[in-house]
């Protein structure tokens, strides 16, 4: 069905990313495509898509065959060029980021989802015949009429997916389809999926780490420094020995240089004395939206106080709240009733967020929205000079937060040249460099390989040890009962299982 | 609530434009009063957004309003009928009364104009442009209006509040406000530029760039009758103007 063939390919003057592959997928057949961050899986994800980049500089030599049709490519000017529009006409490709995959020219899903066979011509009649049909397909029937930028993230990757597969192409590429979403979410994209595979598509899934489980007859092919480290069933992957590549599985536990300090002993309502880094009292909130009238509340009477010391985890499906709350820490977003506190101070509705930056440390869910300068060090160096620290110290302070990531010889770089895991750790090391007591860190684990989740396990580890305090919300359930000290489950606006604590899920 | 659509976005917008050709050719205040009345204002208050329209309007028409006044009112060269004078600057009735004009003429057009812009229906208007077969590129320009001024605004947000997060203090002097406009600029801008490029490779992989014609997903709700109301508009508003300005020049 297709098969790529990788002797080697470079970006425009760069060193060979990718290797030695050679992978074959048959209709109805799933591979894994497995690596840590920089092992080449974007790369191998879109050769298959057809991106050889013959007009960008880059040099691919090896072959590319769908059907029966083999394309050879030498890596110079006389190699074949692919049609995108042909091409992905069966091979169909979804990009890692949702953000980039929207054609921003549809204002509800089914125009989204409409979009591709429109542009081929197909007549209005059957175009709605086959977007419902693929909607109802993919479960996303009761969203046809939402707008594409107002979803949660599965029904987002779902989308993409309903968009990509549309045409009914016969090969479906997905780069880390998964990344950031709940279990909920992570369930109905898989279902998805395994419809389609039955169906008879050929798919093939890129991932920093083995899934948990799979459909049994799928194969992974691993990748590590650009080359493949192993190839063979998901069985025979599970005792490989892959870690020593840095590849992980996912739910299983960080693998963590400190030990965890034990959990505080009265597990609720601890009284301590001296002041709290943080605490929320009866926190109630609403969005004001478009129609004032129908506000929903998204927190209802929330409290929560963060001790020196603490690592508290917030848990709760998309949509459940956990991102609001941890922008209340910060004074993102100000309470619609009840009263926070920073550091001692009652937070008032002037006060300025910046003026809380060296209190309280905030890490976003969507890395890139939070890099904005020209290169590394001066990105880390921001907050401490924002601050009103002198250059030196400014860019001292940086350096120090960036060897404590791993990133120090990245300095010099532009942040968006770094691969996402990179870029994740350097927006990490912006918040470390302001030294904040509090760190509040939205899904921190997500995306991450295996090195890199266990690394930001030491560093909270460390910084709770130091008497600081993090609350970090995430579905990375293994990574929370390593680590925190309270697990809080966040529904329907209200804090439940309050007493949770590390080792209590996962023991 | 947004309005409830009667015509095709194509007719509205003709209609608009057409209504400022009008005020352009018959050209007194009277006539330019009356289309405010009765058309702007009525037009404003059922757009279903009559404050997000009215703002739009001042922060338009507002500053050029104030400065036709002080211009024309302080300084006319033809008045004659001087009301008051300090120096150079002279106050004539003639000076006024053309700078009333000027203004009723501007708040016309950026009245008719705004509203006709803030409520049309942009998908509806895409797929009107693509049934009738119109340039792609121009319809994606338009398209992009749906998602991209959108995601823009949203973007530059976000920027910000992670600036903040990180030690950016909004406010205070202008030259506070500047810089903080400087610094979210520059990311707004890569950023965008980065998205695009990804943006472009996923258009091409969707046809975008296809030979032949393209279809839309919503159904044509473009009419016979409105294709023909259309032309006769723009037949009668030309006749009209030729006419007007024929009587004018035998006068």
């Amino acid at each position: 069905m297709i098969r790529l063939e990788c002797s080697t390919f470079a970006y425009d003057g760069g060193p060979v990313v990718l290797s030695g592959v050679d992978l074959a997928v048959e209709p109805g057949g799933l591979v894994h495509v497995v690596g840590p961050s920089g092992s080449g899986k974007t790369t191998l994800a879109r050769l298959l898509a057809g991106q050889t980049g013959a007009g960008s500089g880059a040099q691919f030599r090896g072959a590319l065959t769908l059907g029966g049709d083999r394309l050879g490519f030498t890596g110079g000017p006389a190699d074949p060029r692919i049609d995108p529009a042909a091409w992905s006409s069966t091979v169909a490709y979804a990009a890692q980021r949702t953000e980039g995959q929207l054609s921003m020219m549809s204002a509800t899903v089914a125009e989204e989802i409409a979009f591709g066979p429109a542009n081929r011509g197909m007549p209005t009649g059957e175009l709605r015949a086959a977007v419902q049909a693929t909607a109802a397909r993919l479960g996303l029937t009761d969203v046809l009429n939402r707008d594409p930028r107002r979803l949660s993230g599965g029904q987002l990757r779902r989308t993409i997916i309903a968009a990509a597969v549309v045409g009914n192409p016969r090969v479906l590429i997905l780069d880390e389809p998964f990344q950031g979403l709940d279990a909920g979410s992570r369930a109905e994209v898989a279902r998805t999926l395994e419809v389609l595979r039955a169906a008879g598509t050929a798919l093939v899934i890129c991932a920093p780490m083995l899934p948990g489980s799979v459909a049994p007859h799928s194969r992974v092919l691993a990748l590590a420094g650009g080359r493949p480290v192993f190839d063979g069933t998901f069985a025979q992957a599970r005792t490989a020995g892959l870690e020593r590549y840095a590849i992980g599985t996912e739910g299983s536990a960080p693998d963590l240089r400190r030990a965890p300090a034990a959990p505080a002993v009265p597990p609720r309502r601890q009284v301590q004395a001296g002041t709290p880094l943080a605490e929320l009292s009866g926190v109630s909130f609403s969005y004001r939206g478009e129609n004032s009238r129908r506000q929903e509340k998204v927190l209802r009477g929330v409290d929560l106080r963060v001790d020196p010391g603490d690592i508290v985890g917030l848990t709760g499906v998309n949509g459940s709240g956990k991102s609001t709350l941890l922008q209340h820490l910060n004074g993102l977003l100000r309470a619609s009733s009840g009263t926070v506190t920073v550091a001692g101070q009652p937070l008032g509705r002037r006060t300025a967020v910046g003026r809380l930056a060296g209190a309280v440390g905030y890490l976003f869910q969507d890395t890139d929205q939070q890099l904005f300068e020209r290169t590394v060090l001066r990105e880390v160096a921001y907050g401490p000079a924002a601050a009103g620290a002198g250059r030196e110290t400014a860019q001292e302070r940086a350096r120090t937060a960036l060897a404590a990531v791993g990133l120090g010889h990245t300095a010099g770089e532009h942040p968006y040249e770094l691969g996402f895991v990179e870029r994740r750790l350097v927006a990490f090391a912006s918040l470390i460099a302001s030294g904040p007591a509090v760190w509040v860190l939205d899904e921190p684990t997500a995306g991450l390989d295996q090195r890199g989740r266990n690394r930001v396990g030491d560093l909270l580890l460390d910084h709770a040890a130091a008497g600081g305090a993090v609350v970090l919300a995430t579905h990375d359930g293994a990574f929370a009962d390593a680590l925190c000290t309270r697990i809080l489950e966040l529904k329907d606006g209200r804090i439940f299982s309050g007493g949770a604590r590390r080792g209590a899920g996962g023991a | 609530m947004p309005r409830r659509r009667v015509f095709n976005p194509l007719t509205e917008l003709l209609a608009a434009a057409l209504l400022v050709v009008l005020v352009l050719v018959v050209n007194t205040w009277q006539f330019s009063l009356a289309v405010l009345v009765v058309a702007v204002l009525p037009g404003v208050l059922l757009s279903g957004k009559p404050r997000q329209i009215t703002l739009a309007i001042a922060v338009t028409a507002g500053p050029l309003l104030i400065s036709s006044f002080f211009l024309h009112g302080l300084f006319f060269p033809e008045g004659t009928t001087v009301l008051a004078e300090w120096g150079p600057a002279r106050v004539t009735a003639e000076g006024l009364q053309f700078a009333a004009l000027t203004g009723l003429r501007l708040a016309v057009f950026t009245g008719v104009l705004l509203t006709a812009a803030l409520t049309v229906s942009i998908p509806e208007l895409v797929s009107t442009l693509t049934h009738r077969r119109w340039n792609r590129r121009l319809v994606f320009v338009l398209g992009s209006a749906v998602g991209l001024l959108p995601h823009v605004a949203e973007r530059a947000r976000q920027i910000t509040r992670a600036q903040q997060a990180r030690g950016l203090v909004v406010g205070g002097s202008i030259s506070a406000r500047v810089r903080g406009l400087l610094m979210v600029s520059v990311p707004l801008v890569t950023g965008l530029l980065i998205d695009a490029a990804e943006r472009t490779q996923l258009l091409e992989a969707r046809g975008f760039s296809s030979p032949g014609p393209r279809t839309n997903y919503l159904p044509d709700t473009d009419t016979a009758g409105q294709r023909t109301a259309r032309w006769l508009m723009a037949a009668g508003v030309l006749a009209f103007g030729c006419a007007w300005y024929a009587v004018g020049a035998g006068r």
